[in-house]
């Protein structure tokens, strides 16, 4: 199954494009087709944001669950992604 | 009550919380507060026990709770183990009222929360806001 990726953006946010920059280049390195990826614009999904629970920007969710907010490593987001991976799930 | 218990006058109760002294004795009139003590001049004294029931009596009413619902629930409130069934089958129903309300109240919490994070840190006034308001007026103008 996929790993469900989603990046939560919004207008004026200056660390989201580098966000989503470290995420396209993690997926692509670890094979784009595990992924399923998406952005989402908190102005144009605000109750979702707020049933996800995000209070700033950028935040990530993976399959559903809100797993970093603010500014996160490339090192930090590989290894969250890794562990998902088929194969790698205990 | 207490010897050490410090008592207010009506005025200073209505002061304190935000009633009018009319409705301070139309609750005693009508029972959602006992007859409060006087002094031997029939001058009204609150106790600390009093002002706790009266500060339910507000939260409840904020709740948009009917009087008669309040009065029932300040029975619970005073002797929870020998109520009525139907009382208690009445605050299990407004606890429930409450905790959906609390859930809005939540959410509406962590949106204004949110949309202040993104706000944070922008000189230039807040950007989301006015996206969100220019977004309204364009729903509207539709």
């Amino acid at each position: 199954m996929n790993v469900k990726v989603e990046v939560f953006s919004a207008p004026g946010c200056n660390s989201c494009g580098q966000a989503r920059q470290v995420l396209k280049s993690l997926t692509e390195e670890m094979g784009s087709g595990h992924f399923e990826w998406r952005e989402v614009n908190i102005l144009d999904e605000l109750d979702y944001a707020v049933e996800m629970g995000v209070f700033a920007t950028p935040a990530i969710a993976i399959n559903g669950e809100l797993v970093f907010t603010g500014q996160t490593s490339k090192d930090t987001l590989r290894k969250a992604l890794q562990d998902l991976l088929p194969g790698k799930q205990s | 009550m207490t010897t050490t218990d410090k008592s207010l006058r009506i005025g200073d109760v209505a002061q304190l919380l935000g009633m009018s002294v009319d409705t301070l004795r139309y609750y005693e009139k009508i029972n959602l507060l006992p007859a409060v003590n006087r002094t031997p001049s029939g001058i009204r004294l609150y106790y600390k026990k009093d002002l706790s029931r009266l500060r339910f009596i507000q939260r409840a009413q904020k709740m948009n709770f009917s009087l008669a619902e309040i009065g029932d629930l300040l029975k619970m409130r005073e002797d929870p183990q020998n109520v009525r069934d139907e009382v208690r089958s009445l605050t299990a129903s407004k606890m429930q009222e409450v905790e959906e309300h609390l859930a809005e109240l939540t959410s509406l919490r962590n949106e204004m929360q949110l949309l202040l994070n993104l706000c944070r840190g922008s000189k230039d006034g807040c950007p989301i806001i006015e996206e969100i308001n220019s977004a309204e007026i364009d729903a509207d103008d539709r």
